[in-house]
């Protein structure tokens, strides 16, 4: 199995996602994390959509269907080292008196990991990194009480020169975000 | 806020307030800009303001009444085969929508443009459970090419111009509008105004293909030495019949069709060798373990056409014509894809080909013909006694029309007799159910034809399963005077079905047999004349008697019971294990 990110680009109407989720679900193919969110462009939204598989080749004829919704500009599949992406992670740590003390200086020393919330009887810490660190970070924290633990999906960018514009259908005028 | 509150009720006054049309008359307006003649609909509650708008629009747009909206699916595909137009469908919300939806996966399957007007509940009871309220965007989205929902009539036009430019370019297919009752009603804020859609950012077929992937293609074919083209219904759907002959004949290449693609070339040119498949013809499909260079022009490599697609064409590289950028390489894979209209490419394919004969490799296919006609053709058509078979029936019909009819098979055994029986002579004269192989399709499918083809003798080939399964087009038939000639070919059984299991259950018949009911009473019932023959001696006074008949008319022919279709390539093994009994 190989993890493959596909960034879909898209027009931002209703029931796009629907439109996509269909042709995963037709081809049995699941689907690991997913994030949505709109562009530097204005109007153009980007799916970052993680799968595992054994076939390059039916991930290639899964990009093509995406290609093929009206509404979707750009698609493209990527393998890790093509990309550079993250995740984030935020575990809700017990400090409960009598639990074992947190040990801040190893967690954001080693760890990169940062409490982002003290509450009265828990902290809130934060870690972004690949899916490896956040659970080697998860491997460490849990000898601690976790109360809540949430992973992000992956959100990634491409590691070529070009930018989003550049695969964007020529003709239009391509705003800014914001 | 004083001083507003004195200066507003005078401006409302003095400035006249214009009204523009409502949602309903802007799909009239849209409909009529488009160069729409014909609609199949069927009213209903949740589309009855746009049916109030037909009213006013009957001398400019006729609008045929149907008995069943999976009806005037069908017929709007019937329609849009023959006239390379979108059929347009108008129904009603739920049920109406929901029985559309057959043939709306049967258009998309097999590349039909058609536009589907579908009511929906007002927009403030989306998602209630409203009376009649279906989610028919979530139902229709994965067999649709692409589907709209209008909750204002502001965006009608730009809507409906969309609608009609992403169901008839590059690929066809169905693309369902559905739209709000309290769109229907509600009057547009803008005055309307109508523009045919050229393009659209996000959708962009490629027709013109690239000449890199030409010239790639033509070096491949110019290097042949035993090259076969594959020709796929993409080929009639790009009017690119001439084209394509002009590239066959400089070539000396044999040409084979899919099922949909017959028809594309008359079947008495010398390079035609026939058609491929599960019952296509011999020669066609063990040949294509010999070749060295398929081309493919507008076809997908279905399974009925490959057989078990790993052992398919092993030896041959491949050049694949074809519109569809998700079809290159999906099934078969393509050595030199050409990307783009199937007239284009052949156009810029041709002077780069070489003249060439290849002779000897096409006579190769005629010792297969040989075989064939001994082993099944010649005992089929020369039946001395007992029932008529289906072959019979379709060869006679094929020389009293001269193959110049257009021939609307339903699903199943007559269907592929009718394949393998009718000579076509003329482009675009199959219409058939390939992809789906919806039963019930021929009757309304052929009632469509009919309207969009008046000039054109139209006979629908009809099996007695499936006939009971859309029979009450009937009445649409009657009620508009279409001169459709149906042939029901009556073998009182699911005869398709009960051959498989014939061959691959032991003869278990697992309900296959029908009791049918009297068909020439039902017709007659319906006011269509009709007429059954049983006997081989009647059978050419009988087609006469419907081929002359002024309107409408029903033949039903008593054929053999137990016949089966061969040649045949067993589902799931290599066509080269192709059986001939
Ligand atoms: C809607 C639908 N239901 C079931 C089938 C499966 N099926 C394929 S052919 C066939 C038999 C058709 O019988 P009939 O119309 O009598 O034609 P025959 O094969 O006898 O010529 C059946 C049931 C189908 N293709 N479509």
């Amino acid at each position: 199995m190989t993890t493959y990110t596909i960034c879909i680009f898209t027009e931002n109407t209703i029931g796009l996602l629907n439109r996509i989720t269909i042709i995963f679900t037709r081809r049995r193919i699941n689907i690991e994390s997913l994030t949505v969110s709109e562009t530097e462009r204005k109007g153009v939204s980007r799916f970052t959509i993680v799968i595992k598989h054994e076939s390059r080749e039916e991930v290639e004829k899964l990009v093509r269907q995406i290609r093929k919704i009206v509404e979707v500009l750009a698609v493209f599949g990527y393998l890790n080292d093509e990309i550079v992406y993250n995740e984030i992670a935020l575990f809700k740590i017990s400090t409960t008196l009598g639990n074992k003390p947190l040990d801040v200086e190893t967690i954001n020393q080693q760890y990169k990991a940062w409490v982002v919330y003290w509450g009265l009887d828990y902290v809130v810490i934060e870690k972004t990194g690949n899916d490896t660190e956040i659970f080697e970070f998860f491997n460490y924290i849990k000898r601690h009480d976790i109360l809540e633990f949430v992973r992000s999906g992956r959100v990634a960018v491409g590691k070529t020169e070009k930018g989003l514009v550049e695969y964007l259908p020529e003709e239009a005028e391509w705003e800014h975000y914001m | 806020m004083e001083a507003i509150a004195s200066v507003m009720p005078e401006v409302i006054e003095t400035i006249p307030v214009p009204t523009y049309i409502n949602g309903s008359h802007a799909l009239m307006q849209a409909l009529v800009a488009e160069g729409v003649e014909t609609i199949f609909g069927y009213p209903g509650g949740a589309i009855m303001p746009v049916y109030d708008a037909l009213y006013d629009f009957q001398e400019r747009i006729n609008h045929i009444l149907v008995r069943h909206e999976q009806g005037a699916g069908h017929a709007a595909e019937g329609y849009a085969r023959v006239t390379g137009r979108a059929g347009v469908c108008l129904v009603t919300s739920g049920p109406g929508a929901t029985n559309l939806v057959t043939a709306i996966a049967d258009a998309l399957i097999d590349s039909t443009p058609m536009v589907c007007i579908v009511g929906q509940v007002a927009k403030k009871l989306l998602g209630t459970d409203a009376f009649q309220e279906a989610d028919v965007m979530g139902v229709t989205m994965p067999i649709t090419k692409w589907n709209y929902q209008i909750t204002s009539a502001d965006e009608v036009p730009d809507i409906i111009s969309k609608a009609f430019y992403i169901a008839q370019s590059g690929r066809p297919g169905p693309v369902l509008i559905d739209i709000t009752k309290s769109a229907q009603l509600e009057l547009m804020t803008k005055p309307f105004t109508y523009e045919r859609c050229q393009t659209i950012i996000s959708y962009k077929p490629r027709r013109i293909p690239k000449q890199e992937q030409v010239e790639a293609a033509a070096q491949l074919i110019n290097n042949a030495k035993k090259p076969y083209l594959l020709v796929g219904h993409g080929v009639q759907i790009a009017k690119a019949e001439e084209e394509l002959k002009a590239f066959a004949e400089k070539t000396g290449i044999p040409v084979a069709t899919t099922l949909l693609g017959q028809s594309t070339i008359s079947t008495d040119h010398p390079l035609y060798v026939g058609w491929l498949g599960m019952h296509g013809n011999y020669g066609p499909n063990v040949m294509t373990d010999e070749a060295d260079i398929i081309i493919a022009i507008g076809m997908r490599f279905d399974d009925r056409v490959t057989g078990d697609a790993s052992k398919y064409i092993k030896q041959a590289k491949v050049v694949h014509i074809e519109i569809d950028p998700s079809e290159i390489d999906k099934i078969i894979h393509a050595d030199a894809p050409v990307v783009g209209d199937a007239k284009e490419a052949l156009k810029a394919l041709l002077p780069l080909v070489h003249p060439n004969d290849h002779t000897i490799w096409r006579n190769e296919f005629r010792k297969y013909d040989a075989i064939e006609n001994e082993a099944i053709t010649i005992p089929t058509l020369n039946t001395p006694s007992g029932k008529i078979r289906m072959g019979e029936v379709i060869d006679m019909l094929s020389r009293k029309t001269k193959g110049e009819a257009v021939l609307v098979t339903d699903v199943g055994q007559h269907q592929m007799m009718a394949s393998r029986y009718y000579q076509f002579r003329r482009p675009n004269s199959l219409v058939t159910s390939g992809g789906m192989g919806t039963m019930g399709f021929a009757l309304p499918a052929a009632f469509g034809a009919q309207v969009g083809a008046p000039d054109r003798q139209v006979v629908a080939i009809i099996g007695d399963g499936c006939f009971q399964m859309t029979l009450q087009e009937l009445g649409t038939i009657v009620q508009n005077k279409q001169p459709v000639k149906a042939i029901i070919l009556n073998n009182n059984f699911l005869g398709m079905v009960r051959q498989w299991q014939q061959l691959f259950h032991e003869r278990r018949y697992s309900f296959v047999e029908l009791q049918n009911p009297d068909f020439i009473t039902i017709a007659r019932g319906f006011g269509m004349d009709g007429q059954t023959c049983s006997e081989r001696e009647n059978l050419s006074t009988a087609l006469d008697t419907m081929l002359n008949h002024d309107g409408p008319f029903l033949l039903e022919v008593i054929v053999e019971t137990e016949e089966n279709v061969f040649p045949m390539v067993p589902a799931g093994t290599s066509v080269s294990q192709i059986r001939l009994k």
